[in-house]
């Protein structure tokens, strides 16, 4: 396993935010992590990211724990981009993309990135020297991924990449992450959109209320009255 | 007349940006006013006066001991007084009060050392003024007002061109997310003390030169804070603009009017700006979309 955590608790204060959470993700994998408005999801990647501390248990990522400060985390290639967003609104659109680079030296490597990544999201291109704040908010989740895609990341981290964008945006970014994980990254995804998220996953995890409810492919789950009900809108009761 | 205040306005405006320009570095970071920053002042000044009458090593190599000297003890200040409240994640209101105690302490350690004696410093200039368009114009005043911008322009290249620069304007929109990029934020944190430790350094002994040396000459950064709020607190360009618009409008109202009511211009000037446009002309509110 390249990410093994283990009945992780975390706390913010006295909020008992994760209870018990264990989950893997293998190499090349999408896993997927579904679950509702302040169910914890956020919190998993904030602690994966090493920005929040587990209190007990253990995450061991390539055979070590977890390094404990954020920017380690970061240089051992776990790289996090975050709910909504959050690009440096005062930096332009390509001095965004620079600070995804932050930790690398290979200048020459660099350029040919940012190049790869204009390829990817031609609009990035159009708006590289305009300033981040002024992006669409889909402009912006793009920014975002291809600002984390800089660092060159062995896991890349996404929380809630569909939010607030429209439909078609939408399934731009879930192609994008299927074209990463194509490329050989391996992709953690905490999603409310259920449906998309959990049919391209290899993997999926339920979380309810900071406990980890339910866990299967991405196609079992699907497939599960309890997750229809509760994820997608399925009614399965005549009422 | 006007030329010779022009530019003395403008080299008090320089010496003002310089020390705006620590202020706003810090604010910009970790957003507090950083009082002790006119006490590391007020010792670059000491630093370069002891270095130049007492160890005689020449202007050149003391002014470079003052700044040296002034961004070493910065960088001491926030590793001892503030780097254990950051960790703990405290509010910059306590990071504020502990700046004050840092400014008292130091002052008064001063007084305990060094006395409270003004001393000044030697003549660097040989000649007191030079003729320029026919004004007399003293070299201080010019060395200055160059030497200020001139630093104050290779700020502006760091923090735009290098990769340390933009991480440091990254971090000041975001720092948490600047270490999700990999930003070890003590270490910048530590880069943006030296740097505002340097400048006051710089500025410590242009108004040691202009002025005298003595324990409350950090005070003077009042001027300066007050350039910082024109301006737009943790915006590096509005410091500077801030700091030149306050020296030359002061110069003249000292000039033309009288220099009695100079300080009351100024502060008058502040609560103005506070009460229209509390933001400063340059302040840190970038609309970001949702």
């Amino acid at each position: 396993m390249l990410l093994e955590i283990k009945d992780i608790n975390v706390f913010y204060g006295k909020i008992h935010a994760l209870k018990n959470v264990s989950l893997q993700v293998a190499k090349g994998e999408i896993v997927t992590i579904v679950g509702a408005n302040g169910a914890g999801k956020s919190t998993l990647m904030w602690t994966l990211a090493g920005v929040l501390k587990a209190r007990d248990g253990s995450i061991i990522y390539k055979d070590r724990p977890l390094p404990s400060f954020a920017h380690d985390v970061a240089a051992s290639g776990i790289i996090l981009v975050p709910e909504r967003r959050r690009l440096y609104a005062n930096l332009t659109v390509r001095e965004n993309l620079i600070m995804g680079a932050f930790l690398r030296n290979d200048i020459n490597e660099v350029k040919k990135d940012l190049e790869f990544i204009y390829g990817l999201f031609p609009i990035l291109k159009e708006r590289s020297n305009q300033y981040a704040g002024t992006l669409s908010g889909g402009e912006q989740q793009m920014a975002a991924i291809a600002r984390g895609l800089m660092s060159r990341p062995e896991i890349l981290l996404l929380d809630e990449p569909s939010l607030g964008l429209s439909p078609l945006y939408t399934s731009e970014v879930f192609k994008t992450i299927r074209q990463i994980r194509d490329k050989g990254t391996t992709i953690l995804l905490a999603e409310q959109n259920a449906h998309k998220a959990l049919e391209m996953a290899n993997r999926a995890y339920v979380l309810e209320t900071g406990r980890i409810v339910l866990s299967g492919t991405g196609r079992e789950l699907l497939a599960n009255p309890a997750v229809q009900e509760a994820y997608l809108g399925v009614r399965h009761k005549v009422i | 007349m006007f030329l010779q205040t022009l530019i003395t306005g403008l080299s008090i405006g320089g010496i003002y940006a310089l020390m705006a320009v620590g202020y706003s570095l810090v604010f910009s970071i970790l957003n507090f006013s950083n009082f002790a920053h006119g006490t590391i002042i007020m010792l670059g000044a000491y630093i370069g006066y002891f270095l130049i009458s007492s160890f005689k090593l020449g202007f050149p190599f003391s002014f470079i001991g003052a700044i040296v000297g002034a961004a070493l003890l910065a960088l001491i200040n926030v590793r001892l007084a503030y780097s254990p409240l950051i960790n703990r994640k405290a509010p910059p209101l306590y990071l504020m009060i502990t700046a004050m105690g840092v400014s008292i302490f130091l002052e008064n350690m001063v007084y305990v050392t060094v006395g409270s004696h003004f001393y000044s410093f030697p003549e660097i200039f040989k000649q007191s003024t030079i003729k320029f368009f026919g004004s007399d114009i003293s070299p201080l005043d010019l060395f200055a007002l160059i030497f200020s911008f001139i630093a104050i322009f290779a700020l502006h290249l760091f923090l735009t061109r290098t990769k340390m620069g933009t991480a440091i304007r990254a971090a000041s929109y975001d720092m948490t997310v600047a270490s999700l990029n990999g930003v070890n934020m003590n270490k910048l944190i530590g880069i943006v003390f030296i740097l505002a430790g340097a400048f006051g350094g710089l500025a410590g002994v242009f108004l040691g030169v202009k002025y005298m040396v003595y324990p409350t000459m950090g005070w003077i950064t009042n001027k300066a804070y007050i350039a910082a709020v024109i301006g737009g607190l943790g915006s590096l360009p509005g410091a500077v603009i801030g700091g030149v618009i306050l020296g030359v409008l002061e110069t003249f109202v000292s000039v033309y009017v009288s220099s009695v009511i100079r300080d009351v211009f100024s502060f008058s000037l502040v609560i103005l700006f506070l009460v229209i446009l509390p933001a400063g002309l340059l302040g840190k509110y970038l609309e970001e979309k949702v």
